[in-house]
């Protein structure tokens, strides 16, 4: 799978950790966002949450966005293999309604920006 | 002596049927696979020196209580595993070629305990 | 026959076997009676292990056996705490070391009793994968040491140990470390959803979020931690620092350094 050959990272050469190529690991990370999008009917229905299939849509395309700018291949490599294991823990069933619902953190408050905002929060 | 063995008296070995001739064909195995290496290789000058000696006792002795005894590495059928383990590692040598010069030598300070001295 | 790590008194493992004194002198155990006579020193103090002058000249002398088995891999060969011998290794050797101590006639470590991971963050590669092996045969422990990154895959233990596997996982779960070929390599310890490598120096300790049941949600949410910057702080410093024989007193001996030419010993 890996170990043979080397890639280039930066100026020195490294083992790589799936992909060889930008390409493979572009097409990886794809093929990731597809597996999760097909899904999402599923996950909606199983776990019972009470979120659309569009917000869900939404959700997995900001947490993939989120990480647009990462360029390092087996950086990118490492990510596709955490969101494999999480998607397997998703379909598989073995996270719970509180798991899935973390992605959209309902109870998180947003954090004071202007001036006033701020000072009425520090004064609780 | 001379008696039929029945158990090894350990779980999921079974007793050998013909110990002697297994092991022969064995150690004949793993001779010729440590041939395949280069001579200077110190991996198959140990492990040549090791199951030459073992063959060498196995060719002298007819019992096999006698032959566990003077090998003393456990029982016939325990023999017979380690040099199943052992042939299966020198085919695998052949690939890995251990006696090559060392692959990476370690970074500066890699092994350094405790790190970073001052 | 194995010259090394041999116990002579263990009756009683095999039914009506006697166990024969290996009488025959070889090339290496010359050696094992030239370094028996090095430091015939007797600890008297209570409290601090004594030490087996035998056994400590036999680990020598299987890791002067490894090093010269397998000089494409072994980078360092030492012996730690008076009695532990270590096998230190690049990354690319990890099966073939771990293979030959597995299935070598005179080595049979058959066990492996434990995978660690260390990470120090100064090191050029920050984690070390130390595996503890047993020979069950020879009544020994050995330890292989090796190191990677957060980003270089390690060789999965697996197809030689089926032990690894969890212990693999555990590694991957609590440094991030990647096992390349490993048949199931997802999370061990944390919770579903959890981020982050828990044993990495650069985690704080409180963590980044905290869990807590909501009651209008009828279940349990994740909110990032909220805490005063002081508890936050990252401590590299070995709390041992403070102990003066932890720097004068190297607890290790170098055996066998094949990458700095021969051995001091």
């Amino acid at each position: 799978m890996s170990a043979r050959q080397a890639i280039q990272v930066g100026t020195k050469t490294v083992k790589p950790v799936l992909s060889t190529t930008p390409g493979e690991a572009k097409r990886r990370v794809l093929n990731l966002y597809k597996a999760w999008y097909r899904q999402v009917p599923y996950l909606v229905k199983d776990f019972d949450i009470p979120k659309s299939e569009e917000q869900c849509r939404a959700k997995i395309k900001e947490l993939f966005l989120k990480n647009k700018d990462v360029t390092d291949i087996r950086v990118i490599d490492l990510l596709v293999i955490k969101g494999q294991i999480e998607l397997k823990e998703s379909v598989n069933m073995w996270k719970q309604k509180g798991h899935i619902m973390s992605y959209f953190k309902p109870t998180e408050e947003p954090k004071p920006k202007d001036f006033l905002s701020k000072f009425f929060s520090s004064n609780e | 002596m001379g008696m039929l063995k029945k158990t090894t008296g350990l779980v999921g070995l079974a007793v050998a049927p013909n110990a002697h001739h297994t092991l022969g064909a064995l150690y004949g195995k793993i001779i010729r696979t440590l041939q395949k290496m280069p001579e200077t290789s110190v991996y198959r000058r140990y492990t040549e020196q090791i199951v030459r000696e073992r063959a060498a006792v196995l060719s002298q002795t007819k019992d096999v209580y006698e032959l566990e005894q003077k090998i003393n590495c456990g029982q016939a059928e325990e023999l017979i595993i380690q040099a199943e383990n052992e042939l299966n590692l020198a085919r695998k040598m052949l690939n890995w070629k251990p006696w090559e010069a060392l692959v990476a030598k370690p970074p500066k300070g890699q092994w350094d305990w405790p790190p970073a001295n001052p | 026959m194995s010259y090394f790590l041999k116990r002579t008194i263990d009756a009683g493992r095999n039914i009506g076997q006697q166990f024969l004194n290996n009488a025959k002198t070889t090339a290496l155990q010359r050696v094992a009676t030239k370094t028996d006579q090095a430091a015939p020193q007797v600890e008297t103090r209570p409290t601090v292990a004594k030490l087996d002058p035998l056994q400590k000249s036999q680990l020598i002398d299987f890791g002067k056996y490894v090093a010269e088995c397998m000089p494409k891999y072994v980078q360092k060969v030492q012996l730690t705490a008076g009695n532990e011998l270590e096998v230190l290794i690049p990354p690319d050797g990890v099966i073939p070391v771990l293979q030959f101590l597995k299935d070598h006639h005179s080595a049979q470590f058959a066990s492996l009793i434990d995978i660690a991971g260390m990470d120090v963050p100064t090191r050029p590669n920050r984690f070390e994968i130390i595996y503890n092996l047993l020979s069950l045969r020879y009544n020994a422990r050995i330890r292989v040491k090796t190191y990677t990154d957060e980003l270089s895959p390690v060789d999965s233990a697996c197809d030689v140990f089926k032990a690894a596997n969890w212990y693999e996982r555990e590694i991957w779960d609590m440094y991030g470390v990647f096992f390349a070929n490993h048949p199931d390599l997802r999370r061990i310890l944390t919770d579903y959803g959890f981020e982050g490598h828990p044993f990495r120096k650069d985690f704080p300790l409180s963590g980044y979020v905290e869990v807590r049941y909501d009651d209008e949600q009828k279940r349990v949410v994740v909110e990032p931690l909220e805490l005063a910057q002081e508890f936050r702080r990252f401590e590299l410093s070995a709390p041992w620092e403070q102990f003066p024989n932890f720097r004068t007193n190297p607890a290790t001996e170098e055996v066998v350094n094949p990458a700095e030419g021969p051995a001091k010993k």
